[in-house]
């Protein structure tokens, strides 16, 4: 029925329009859409697809952003991937990466679990957790920066204190540099998955509890066998946009860590790709080398995001 | 919990650290709240203390700080409106206001125009821009900075507020999501509309716009945080204090606490002013703010 109106109306048109193929009549087609597509377009071309092209040529260039760029061919690459700071930084933000997306993940899901009914004081509390998703970024980070830094009167200092830990220097202390950064990830991030999952939660029928709980299942059973297979649809977008999102951390290792020397703290403990990346075209103006950071940056991206749903599919399958 | 009977024992049990979560997920608002109205001998207070005893407004202005003494036992500090002056925190704070509307909303219309242009008009190469489009995606931001850091460069940009409005506005992911809701509109709708002789600037502001509202919805709170908060792209392209951002300053700011842990409290103050606006609009539309961003993600 639907298909038949369509054809009509068409038709209509064709009759009331008869449309000559002269290039008058292709104008008068497609100037308005084109300019309406122009805007877009310019904007895309300039800033998102010429700049990729960009900055790969620069990649295989050597360039202090004064001299013309010269071709060196793999020699950035290779340079990088002989540099033990790109070592720390990658090490470091993978350590980062997966801590702060396997927490968020398993925390979001247990806030979401205890808090997913549409009681006002379960309204309340999402609000809560899902604050920092809104009011976060650089304000917060200053405060975390303060609540952590200082050495005995620090807030959280004291909070361990009460419990009886001695003080400790957070943002001092080299090996404490990446847990501080996925402890602040996961605060900030552990309500917008709590959300996701949610209305992901939402979406499971009852009926298939109710049957299991017939069948005599225990809630761990009907947890594992319904809840989490039935979650995958919501674990794949944490997971995936979790892990490019991670790995493009920069914000909030500058304000911890960045000075006016050195972007990665205190023996580079708190370097990351992208603060790496910063120092070398922004503090160093090696433009060329930090082109190269930004494709292997990609590279690492795309390789982990086609695991990620390959490792996915499998598990659908045997499910 | 959702989806299942309520066990009402095992139920508190598993709620239990979720609360104690909850708090700590308040501690630095609230720290940043009460900071902010500390006095300095409260604010050096060892162990430090959950109460204000002495409320004053001595952070923002301090009636009693004199130019040019500088005494480390006093209990006077510079307030943040004798650090800057009013004038120059108002610019700052109209800088990003300004650059976050200016960016939302000529992100969007341009992006929603061409998404109804790709998926609506027949013209040759249109699956191939949407194909671009998709691909760009995949591309991490950070790839494009230092090429684009040079053509504001070249263009005499740097510290101008062109800089900081026009790269944000190629925004590709909100052309991939518009574009997936325009697709699942009847066509009918735009066939009626073309035999009403309207053309498709006509039909997009007056039929697409006006259909697509909870997604422009979705895409507004996206685009506007990200850009109330952006901080990455300022710190590349502007250093003068006329073109400076809320997230740039404050990261100056910030930078003094380390060296001068008395300037927690004006610090304080300065975080509580720039997350105000997100904070007040987060309590009126959190409703909005939640159902937007689940609308980014997948559907289960």
């Amino acid at each position: 029925m639907k298909n038949d109106l369509g054809t009509q109306s068409q038709i209509l048109l064709d009759i009331s329009k008869p449309r000559r193929r002269t290039f008058v009549s292709q104008l008068q087609v497609h100037t308005i859409p084109m300019l309406m597509l122009l805007p877009f377009m310019l904007l895309f071309l300039v800033f998102l697809v010429y700049p990729v092209l960009k900055s790969l040529f620069l990649s295989f260039t050597d360039y202090n952003a004064v001299r013309e760029p010269s071709f060196v061919g793999l020699q950035n690459y290779s340079e990088i991937l002989h540099d033990p700071r790109f070592y720390k930084a990658l090490q470091n933000t993978s350590i980062y990466t997966f801590s702060s997306v396997i927490l968020t993940n398993i925390i979001g899901l247990g806030l979401a679990m205890a808090f997913g009914s549409q009681r006002v004081l379960d309204q309340i509390l999402r609000g809560i957790f899902f604050l920092p998703a809104v009011a976060g970024g650089i304000a917060i980070a200053t405060v975390w920066k303060w609540i952590l830094s200082s050495e005995d009167y620090g807030l959280l200092n004291t909070i361990i204190g009460w419990f009886g830990f001695e003080s400790v220097s957070w943002l001092g202390m080299p090996k404490y540099a990446v847990p501080v950064l996925i402890m602040y990830t996961v605060w900030n991030g552990l309500g917008y998955s709590m959300i996701l999952f949610v209305s992901n939660l939402r979406s499971i029928p009852n009926e298939l509890y109710e049957a299991a709980a017939i069948d005599g299942a225990s809630p761990w059973d009907r947890f594992v066998k319904i809840t989490v297979p039935l979650l995958r649809p919501t674990f794949i977008y944490t997971t995936v946009t979790g892990i490019i999102g991670a790995f493009q951390v920069f914000s909030e290792p500058y304000i911890f860590f960045a000075d006016v020397h050195n972007v990665g703290g205190i023996l580079d403990s708190g370097l990351t790709v992208v603060t790496y990346l910063f120092e070398k075209g922004f503090y160093r103006f090696q433009m060329g080398e930090a082109s190269a950071v930004a494709w292997i940056l990609f590279a690492i991206c795309f390789v982990l995001t086609l695991i990620n749903l390959r490792v996915q599919r499998a598990n659908e399958s045997v499910q | 919990m959702v989806g299942e009977k309520r066990h009402p024992v095992l139920d508190q049990l598993i709620r239990l650290p979720f609360y104690l979560l909850a708090l700590f997920v308040l501690l630095p608002y609230y720290w940043m709240a009460t900071a902010a109205f500390k006095p300095l001998s409260e604010i050096q207070a060892r162990p430090p203390s959950f109460m204000i005893k002495e409320p004053s407004f001595h952070n923002f202005f301090d009636p009693r700080w004199v130019f040019g003494e500088v005494s480390p036992l006093q209990d006077v500090t510079q307030g943040l409106f004798q650090r800057y002056e009013a004038s120059f925190i108002g610019h700052i704070f109209l800088n990003s206001m300004g650059i976050t509307v200016f960016v939302t909303l000529f992100s969007l219309l341009f992006a929603s125009a061409a998404a109804y242009i790709l998926v609506k008009h027949k013209f040759w190469g249109a699956n191939l821009i949407f194909g671009l489009i998709i691909a760009s995606m995949m591309v991490p931001w950070e790839v494009t900075i230092i090429p684009n850091f040079l053509t504001m460069r070249d263009l005499g940009w740097i510290n101008s507020y062109q800089a900081l409005l026009i790269p944000g506005l190629a925004k590709a992911f909100t052309v991939f999501f518009f574009r997936q809701v325009i697709m699942n509109m009847p066509n009918d709708l735009f066939e009626a509309a073309k035999i009403d002789g309207a053309n498709e600037f006509r039909t997009w502001w007056q039929i697409v716009l006006p259909l697509l509202r909870p997604a422009l919805a979705a895409m507004v709170i996206f685009v506007s945080l990200a850009e109330w908060n952006n901080f990455m792209w300022p710190l590349i392209v502007v250093n003068d204090a006329n073109h400076t951002t809320l997230p740039l300053q404050l990261s100056q700011l910030a930078g003094d606490l380390s060296k001068d842990p008395r300037s927690a409290g004006v610090v304080m103050a300065a975080t509580l002013l720039v997350s105000l606006p997100a904070l007040i609009i987060f309590m009126v539309f959190q409703k909005d703010f939640i159902n937007g961003l689940t609308a980014g993600s997948v559907k289960g």
